[in-house]
């Protein structure tokens, strides 16, 4: 009982405080009203620009908004089956992440280790392209793929630390009850941890939806793609990335308030 | 005599003659003390080498001076990834076709070079930021471009053509794709013949290298691209040639030019007139 090392303050039992800065975009909540006027200002400002656009320089901006909603289309696609797929891995990686077999603990913490320290791009253009000579599937599954396992090993994270937040006398009790370590698992442990993991993965999804752009290198028609085939082709470079820019903006922001809603849900739900 | 020497350097470049003048005055007056000999030596070759330092920093900043004004350098973008024309080579260079011409033609009209790898997408509005004074990139002359940005004359004539796997059946040209994905680079002219065809779906890619690798993966079932790209990627390059074939002639005439930015006469006029020199004047090297 060494007074000078005293544990580090605590609030409730709980871990100690640290600092959180997600890499998604800023989620709007109602006790942040800097944050939430700020939305306000952004999304309503970013439509009413694409309007006045539109609607005051047709050219080339009314060629632009004709030319890019396919792209829309396709970094929707990619965004929801990255998320999706990226879920199940998470899932599978975070549980992978707290099993006591050391194979398997080993296996899960190496994958997540590795894909951690590569850059995104670098991963993309790798399994992209290592994926080609393997087997003969289309672009944007390939590059949903790719997304999806850079984005596991973060998710795997997310779950992992779900699922500890959970406290152990829990499991016990589920366990004292006659289930099996999965029974508990399935239906103790992880409907609880969802409540706890679903923001943070409302974060990873407007995370994702940014980092999709990184697709259009491997030829993928996504939005940036278009917009950049339409700059290169009429060679208005300005105008062009104006208009991405906003329609990024308007998703991202789009998204950011559905998960802030949904946040206030759970919260309202306990 | 040392000292008489560099008062004339000094006089010649009319700089700083007071300077001098002042450093005469003291050692003469130290000089009429007894004992100080040694002292007055050093001061005068401390005094000496600082001279010696402002007439060569003169001479030599002078010089330079007189060589920039002489020489123009002229920055030059391309997009290294088009081979045979542009490319870089095993030691980093920038090397090919176009840049052997743009050498010969530098080394003839007297200026300099300096060459910028820009990605293609960009190259055009680079240019138009004025990051760099020219693009010699293996650019076709279109009438789009030439809205835009000003051309040298025509100094290659090329065409499009289409490259197939080999397995490929019946394939004789794009309209014999349709309801297939043909690929090509982003901005290109190649680009540009697909998307006329109708049925046939586009696919851009930012370097014809990753199109070509990509149809070697199956995701693709063409290639469009400038003729001699084309031959090097499907008769030349060794993991290719086993895959890929040429699908007939090449279905357009196309000239490229050096483009310059709107109005820039001056450079257009000096390679225009390098151009019309006879061509066997021109030494190609490599």
């Amino acid at each position: 009982m060494a007074p000078l090392r005293r544990k580090p303050k605590t609030i409730a039992g709980q871990e100690p405080l640290t600092i959180e800065v997600g890499d998604g975009a800023a989620i709007p909540r109602r006790k942040d009203v800097g944050m939430f006027t700020a939305w306000r200002v952004a999304f309503f400002g970013a439509i009413a620009m694409v309007l006045y656009l539109i609607f005051f320089t047709p050219d080339p901006y009314r060629n632009i908004i004709a030319f890019v909603p396919d792209g829309i289309w396709v970094t929707f696609k990619v965004t929801v089956g990255a998320i999706l797929l990226a879920l199940v891995i998470g899932l599978f990686a975070g549980l992978g992440r707290l099993a006591t077999n050391r194979v398997i603990n080993g296996i899960a913490s190496l994958y997540v280790e590795v894909i951690r320290g590569i850059p995104l791009l670098v991963q993309l253009f790798y399994i992209y392209y290592a994926l080609g000579r393997i087997v003969n599937i289309p672009a944007i599954t390939s590059a949903i793929i790719a997304m999806a396992v850079c984005y596991g090993a973060y998710m795997g994270e997310i779950f992992r630390a779900g699922i500890q937040s959970i406290s152990k006398g829990q499991m016990e009790a589920a366990r004292s009850l006659g289930m099996n370590k999965t029974q508990a698992m399935i239906h103790v442990i992880l409907p609880q941890a969802v409540t706890v993991i679903l923001p943070p993965i409302g974060n990873e999804f407007v995370a994702l939806l940014k980092d999709s752009s990184l697709v259009s290198i491997l030829a993928v028609a996504d939005l940036l793609r278009r917009g950049r085939e339409f700059a290169s082709e009429t060679f208005t470079y300005f105008e062009t990335y104006t208009m991405v820019a906003l329609i990024y903006l308007i998703m991202t922001l789009f998204f950011s308030k559905l998960i802030s809603i949904m946040e206030e849900r759970i919260r309202a739900g306990k | 005599m040392v000292l008489t020497c560099q008062a004339c350097c000094v006089l010649s470049q009319g700089q700083k003659v007071y300077v001098f003048a002042g450093t005469i005055n003291p050692g003469k007056k130290i000089s009429s003390k007894e004992g100080g000999a040694m002292k007055i030596s050093r001061f005068c070759l401390v005094f000496l080498a600082v001279l010696v330092a402002l007439c060569v920093v003169t001479l030599i900043s002078s010089d330079t001076f007189a060589q920039a004004k002489k020489v123009r350098k002229v920055v030059v973008a391309t997009d290294a990834t088009w081979p045979p024309m542009e490319m870089v080579d095993a030691s980093k260079k920038i090397v090919g076709f176009d840049i052997d011409f743009m050498n010969a033609v530098a080394k003839e009209a007297g200026f300099q070079v300096e060459y910028r790898n820009t990605a293609w997408d960009g190259i055009f509005g680079g240019l138009e930021a004025k990051k760099y004074d020219a693009i010699i990139s293996s650019v076709t002359i279109t009438e789009e471009r030439q809205k835009k940005y000003d051309f040298s004359e025509p100094y290659v004539n090329v065409g499009q053509i289409l490259v197939i796997p080999k397995a490929a059946k019946n394939v004789k040209a794009l309209a014999d794709l349709k309801g297939k994905k043909v690929g090509a680079q982003i901005g290109t002219t190649g680009s540009f013949e697909i998307k006329k065809v109708a049925g046939v779906e586009l696919k851009t890619y930012d370097e014809i290298g990753l199109a070509f690798e990509d149809m070697a993966a199956g995701r693709i079932d063409g290639v469009v691209c400038d003729e001699p790209t084309a031959a090097h990627f499907a008769l030349q390059r060794a993991e290719y040639k086993a895959k890929f074939s040429i699908a007939g002639q090449p279905f357009t005439e196309e000239s490229y030019g050096v483009v310059v930015q709107k109005g820039d006469k001056e450079l257009v006029d000096l390679l225009n007139r390098e151009f019309a020199q006879p061509r066997q004047r021109r030494s190609m090297s490599s």
